[in-house]
């Protein structure tokens, strides 16, 4: 008798560990990809295409990225917008109206917003690391898609995450590379689907060059964002990411 | 048949207290519904009209779709001359041009998310109170003005005063950034908390330049008082934009703002729930009248028909006094109920706690029945159905009857 509780309590020790590092591993992918994705620090040049079944605009733009935290964001063209902008720090985001010449500070609650009149919203664009803090990842499945291994994992936001998802399911390989990433509401609806493709090496790691966020429930309508130039682990003057700069670039 | 009224007439008077009991039950009946269905729709009435008199107008032109996809780029457009063509084909002057965007509002401590709502500044004011109701500085002067004015709540959570700047921040139609910096030339209070709170109105054609609209628009909106009107106006601007532009449509008040049509309707069905019942009971106790005079007269009956009446035409007697005695209670019922109506259609009604509910529906703290045709007649004319058919029963118990053992009745 006393035999088999000492069995079933190692039993269920021996399980406890395996879901914990089960956990761990399923964080750690992601924390990797997203290291992976923007780097120490990057510079990178991308247009923007959004689509609608009646028109399309192309966007210009260049990124700065440091950390997972801080982002600049500015618009190289159509001429209309060229010098707009936008500065992300941790939770705060600011936009540049250059025809105005004001900075505005975007409200946390409006960071469910279309960004720039794309298929991104801001949070999308600003938290890239939320999903490492205020998630609870589950590897899901482990398969091989083109002879590379894959994760499927689950990321559930905890209760007092600031978001409105029910869970995001991300696809990643085991080069780091974010392949997919599918956003459910909270009845488990998909709503909409980021795709990465173009999967090239640049300097020693594997990025994604096309990435395009589709809206389930409007086929004709996304958004692509085609990197043109990327730089990793650059080193930036320390003014890059205040507003100063979003403001006078130079 | 002269004849047989008159009989049926003095057969009436035979019992005064009981026939005169009989029609005050009815005539009270009556009276009550008219009172009531009449304060009903007025009270619908008001609600129609405050919501379409605040802002959202009777009726809309809008491209075919906005209405459930607003969005920025469903428009009319040529938007001002096409309102233009409408003023002058309908001859209806309350007729304004809106355009509708969203944007962040910041000033410089605090930015919030709000409707920003282009305007005719020469129209805007035929077809909603808003710039009637503002509270300090002035409405918008021109279409073209660098100007704006916002809701008082919207003002305090900004902590802005007259003349302070705005930052407008926003899409454009072709998706470039739409930015302006304008000052507050005006604050309403519209007493609509979420208009309040969340609208700005700028002049229509600075809203076209910031949001790169051309000469488009969102709505072409148009306002009348007798929301009775609806439908025939509409498929008069059906008609006007048919053979324009097919993918513009007349939207009403009531697709705008289907929770005030369906408010409506609930109340309005829950309304008559109640008063079936009222006229259950109404039915149920002239039965019981005309049940009675029909059997005390059971030998009066066996008298008629060993006479040679046919049973039937004595049945006919018996529904034709119910008929009378009917009328004449629902006449003088429903005139005390429209009296009523009237006194208060007059003098208002009110009651403790109804400016906090009216408020809610922009209302006034006042009711006033409505008299029409429907509020009149509608109740009294479903009382004289129930009644006639519970006069059915003993009309047709008379068949039955066998005249000798009818005359040995006591």
């Amino acid at each position: 008798m006393r035999h088999l509780v000492i069995q079933i309590f190692s039993f269920l020790l021996l399980f406890h560990l395996a879901v914990s590092s089960q956990a761990e591993t399923a964080a750690q992918l992601i924390r990797q990809a997203m290291d992976n994705y923007r780097g120490l620090s990057s510079y990178s040049e991308a247009s923007m295409t959004i689509h609608r079944p009646d028109w399309e605009r192309v966007m210009s733009m260049k990124v700065w990225t440091q950390g997972l935290d801080k982002s600049l964001v500015r618009i190289t063209a159509p001429i209309k917008d060229k010098n707009g902008g936008s500065l992300l720090i941790g939770d705060n985001m600011w936009s540049y109206a250059p025809k105005i010449n004001r900075v505005i500070k975007i409200p946390s609650s409006m960071s469910n917003q279309s960004w720039m009149g794309s298929d991104f919203s801001n949070n999308d664009i600003a938290r890239a690391d939320e999903i490492i803090n205020n998630y609870t990842h589950t590897l899901l499945e482990t398969k091989k898609i083109n002879n590379r291994l894959t994760y499927i994992i689950q990321s559930v936001p905890n209760e007092d995450a600031p978001v409105v998802w029910g869970k995001e399911i991300i696809t990643i390989n085991d080069h780091y590379v974010l392949l997919k990433h599918e956003f459910y509401d909270q009845d488990n609806i998909l709503i909409k689907t980021l795709t990465a493709s173009e999967i090239k090496k640049v300097g020693d790691k594997y990025i994604s060059l096309k990435q395009r966020m589709q809206k389930t429930d409007h086929a004709n309508e996304w958004t692509e964002v085609v990197t043109t130039v990327v730089k990793f682990n650059v080193t930036f003057n320390k003014n890059t990411f205040t507003l100063s700069n979003l403001r006078n670039p130079r | 048949m002269n004849t047989a009224w008159r009989f049926a007439w003095r057969n009436i008077w035979r019992n005064k207290r009981r026939t005169v009991l009989t029609m005050c039950a009815i005539g009270f009946g009556a009276a009550l519904i008219v009172f009531s269905v009449g304060l009903q729709l007025g009270q619908y009435d008001l609600m129609i009209s405050g919501s379409t008199r605040i802002f959202q107008g009777l009726i809309q032109v809008q491209k075919r779709g906005y209405l459930n996809d607003a969005r920025m780029r469903n428009t009319i457009p040529d938007a001002q001359s096409l309102a233009k063509k409408i003023r002058h084909e309908t001859a209806i002057n309350d007729i304004a041009v809106r355009a509708n965007g969203f944007a962040l509002v910041s000033s410089k401590e605090r930015t919030y998310g709000v409707a920003v709502i282009g305007v005719e500044t020469q129209y805007e004011s035929y077809v909603s109170i808003i710039p009637g109701l503002i509270k300090s500085g002035r409405y918008l002067s021109a279409d073209n003005a660098n100007e704006m004015v916002i809701g008082r709540s919207l003002a305090k959570n900004l902590k802005v005063k007259l003349g302070d700047e705005l930052t407008i921040l926003g899409s454009g139609r072709d998706g470039s950034i739409a930015a302006a910096v304008l000052p507050v030339t005006g604050v309403f209070e519209s007493g609509s908390r979420e208009l309040d709170r969340s609208m700005i109105q700028i002049p229509i054609k600075t809203f076209q330049e910031t949001f790169s609209m051309q000469t488009h628009a969102h709505a072409i909106v148009l306002y009348h008082q007798n929301s009775a009107l609806l439908e025939p106006i509409k498929s008069q601007l059906d008609g006007i934009l048919m053979p324009m532009n097919e993918n513009l449509v007349a939207v009403g008040w009531d697709q705008i703002q289907p929770g005030i049509k369906e408010s409506i309707e609930l109340d309005y069905s829950s309304g008559w729930f109640i008063y079936i019942i009222l006229i259950a009971i109404i039915t149920f106790s002239i039965m019981n009248t005309f049940l009675m005079s029909v059997l005390e007269r059971t030998r009066e009956f066996g008298i008629m028909l060993a006479l040679g009446f046919k049973p039937l035409n004595i049945g006919k007697l018996v529904m034709m006094e119910a008929l009378i005695l009917t009328v004449f209670a629902l006449t003088i019922g429903t005139l005390i109920g429209i009296s009523v109506n009237y006194y208060f259609l007059i003098n208002g009604l009110t009651f403790e706690g109804m400016e906090e509910i009216a408020a809610q529906y922009n209302m006034p703290a006042t009711i006033t029945p409505q008299i029409s045709l429907e509020s009149s007649l509608l109740g009294p004319v479903t009382i004289l159905v129930f009644t006639l058919v519970a006069a059915l029963y003993p009309a047709l118990k008379i068949r039955k009857l066998k005249p000798v053992e009818a005359m040995r009745h006591l």
